[in-house]
């Protein structure tokens, strides 16, 4: 069953222009000149229910419009979004008891107050029955390790300790879609990685469809098995995150300890990284050397241990953005 | 109607957490009761303007003030700087109406600010000019409920101007204006001190009716007055809402929000 479709979704922006000088603002009074701004162009897909999608781009490529647009915040200004059989324009505050979201950048609490007033808050927003929310909280609060700080007021906790606040508020009314734009932006290893728990905890026991922004190439990694990639507005790459890997960059890492002086393979498509006596690290485009090849050519006795790696994600997206801006169309 | 509710019940703990800015509320309304009964006092010799004697037209300041101080002219600000930062698109994703969402939030800070303004306006009334005379405990309910028709008439309207963001860059202007509006058509001079014609006019507008009738129902309260003006701030109190209601909604489709 499909949680979320999108069919040609877009959203142009119209920004006043102001030029310099007093005479252009003098003709700026009398008719201002706009600009428009395709922040998101005809971008179609589904994503299934119980799926854990990473919708991933550059700063200004159309993500947050996009989110916001399926959440009903922002009006399209063509085409169609269809999340849990709504249309969240129409039906915002009907599909509103159905999804949660975690802005990174936005704090959805009150500031001045413990996050506990918030969630008491939240309970009565969403029409939560009183031993519902107490049997729903205990539950996340153990998930988030949230202690005693959610009784102390949100301006004195740290951003870690926040942000756990933010998803139990997210999450109280247990939403069937998640929305999160960058949640773990600013966050510590380890908070990350109990964020990223979190996060598959639920997808795994409440089969929560989760919609993930991020620039974190480890939380892309970690969490979703697939990848849209959106540039400019456009949708310019949606494939599996497996795939994405194998595919978009062809590059292996192989690191060698070695008994003797090291020896790399002289061949079209090694390039060294790091060579010292014992050691050796050293790049394979596979796709002009293959790896067996590359292999073949190692000197078997004088190997003490090989480790291969595939490059970081955080370098496949860097490469798919680099890709996409000189313009060129992928396949 | 219960979300509403434990939206307020924050809103006063939240109102409490702000203690330090109503210090500097308090002694500006002092001051400018104080301003208000020299330069009545100076006026009056003794005698009766317009039907307003000095003890009324000092009690009268004190209870458009309280209005004033009451209604939280920060909604103007805050609803200004929402609509402009693109936070208020945030706020559209919980399920309650944004508008109704506002005024509980902001009925916390009313209540506080009410209790103490009230406070204020009594002791001052009471030291200034002491009580005034022939005072009818059979005015209060009506006097209550005038005054939060005029506080929550006052809330949308202010509320209305700051979501006019939506389709201004600058707005400002607006609420110069409407507060201008009050504080001359009521809140400094009873209407009863302007033409004929102007009253007729003015008893009908919000202004008056935001300032002028429910001071006039303290100072010197009729049946007649209250029958007169309580149905008119029921109408426009109505119609306020539906205002902020129709701005938003139009107002909504504007929404930019940038970043990401």
């Amino acid at each position: 069953m499909a949680a979320i479709v999108l069919d040609k979704l877009s959203k142009t922006y119209k920004v006043k222009v102001r030029e310099e000088g007093l005479k252009s603002a003098l003709k700026s009074l009398v008719k201002p000149t706009y600009k428009e701004v395709e922040a998101v162009q005809s971008v179609s897909f589904t994503v299934e229910a119980g799926e854990m999608l990473a919708f991933i781009g550059p700063n200004g490529a159309g993500k947050s419009t996009t989110i916001k647009m399926l959440t009903g915040i922002l009006h399209p200004t063509s085409g169609s979004a269809n999340v849990l059989d709504y249309n969240p324009v129409k039906d915002r505050r009907k599909l509103s008891y159905q999804i949660g979201a975690v802005f990174g950048q936005k704090s959805q609490l009150s500031f001045h107050l413990p996050p506990v007033d918030s969630f008491r808050l939240l309970s009565n927003v969403y029409e939560i029955e009183k031993s519902e929310y107490e049997e729903r909280l205990t539950q996340l609060a153990e998930l988030l390790e949230l202690g005693e700080f959610m009784n102390t007021p949100v301006r004195k906790l740290s951003l870690g300790q926040r942000v756990r606040c933010e998803f139990a508020a997210s999450l109280l009314h247990a939403p069937k879609i998640l929305f999160l734009d960058e949640p773990t932006i600013g966050l510590d290893v380890v908070v990350k990685h109990s964020i990223r728990e979190l996060i598959t905890k639920l997808n795994r026991e409440e089969n929560a469809t989760v919609f993930l922004t991020s620039h974190d190439a480890g939380d892309v990694e970690n969490l979703c098995r697939r990848a849209i990639v959106i540039d400019h507005g456009k949708v310019a790459l949606d494939m599996s995150v497996k795939k994405m890997k194998y595919d978009y960059l062809n590059k292996k890492v192989i690191s060698l300890k070695l008994k003797d002086t090291a020896a790399i393979p002289e061949m079209d498509g090694v390039t060294p990284i790091k060579v010292t006596p014992y050691a050796a690290k050293f790049s394979v485009d596979t796709k002009i050397a293959a790896i067996g090849r590359v292999l073949a050519a190692l000197d078997s006795e004088n190997i003490e241990d090989i480790t291969i790696e595939e490059p970081p994600m955080e370098e496949i997206i860097a490469s798919i953005y680099k890709g996409n801006r000189k313009g060129g169309e992928k396949t | 109607m219960r979300k509403y509710m434990s939206i307020a019940g924050i809103s006063i703990k939240n109102a409490l957490a702000y203690r330090a800015n109503v210090t500097g509320r308090v002694i500006f309304y002092f001051v400018f009761i104080f301003i208000f009964f020299s330069l009545w006092s100076a006026i009056y010799k003794g005698n009766e303007i317009a039907g307003y004697n000095l003890t009324q037209m000092v009690w009268y300041i004190c209870m458009t003030e309280l209005v004033v101080f009451c209604s939280g002219s920060s909604i103007f600000g805050s609803m200004n700087h929402e609509v402009k930062s693109g936070s208020i698109a945030y706020q559209l994703i919980r399920p309650w109406n944004y508008i109704f969402k506002k005024f509980a939030e902001t009925l916390g800070n009313i209540t506080f600010s009410a209790s103490i303004f009230t406070l204020m306006a009594i002791i001052l009334g009471m030291l200034f000019v002491g009580p005034i005379k022939n005072f009818d405990p059979i005015a209060i309910p009506f006097i209550i409920v005038s005054f939060i028709l005029s506080i929550s008439m006052n809330f949308f309207i202010l509320m209305s101007l700051g979501l006019l963001a939506f389709y201004f860059e600058e707005n400002s202007p607006f609420y110069f204006i409407y507060s201008k509006l009050l504080f001359v058509f009521g809140m400094l001079l009873p209407i009863e001190f302007l033409p004929l014609w102007a009253q007729g006019i003015l008893r009908f507008l919000p202004f008056s009716l935001i300032t002028w009738a429910p001071a006039k129902m303290v100072v010197n309260f009729s049946f007649e007055h209250a029958l007169a003006v309580l149905p008119l701030q029921a109408v426009w109190c109505v119609a306020a809402v539906i205002l902020a209601l129709f701005v938003f909604s139009r107002g909504i489709r504007k929404v930019n929000v940038h970043g990401g």
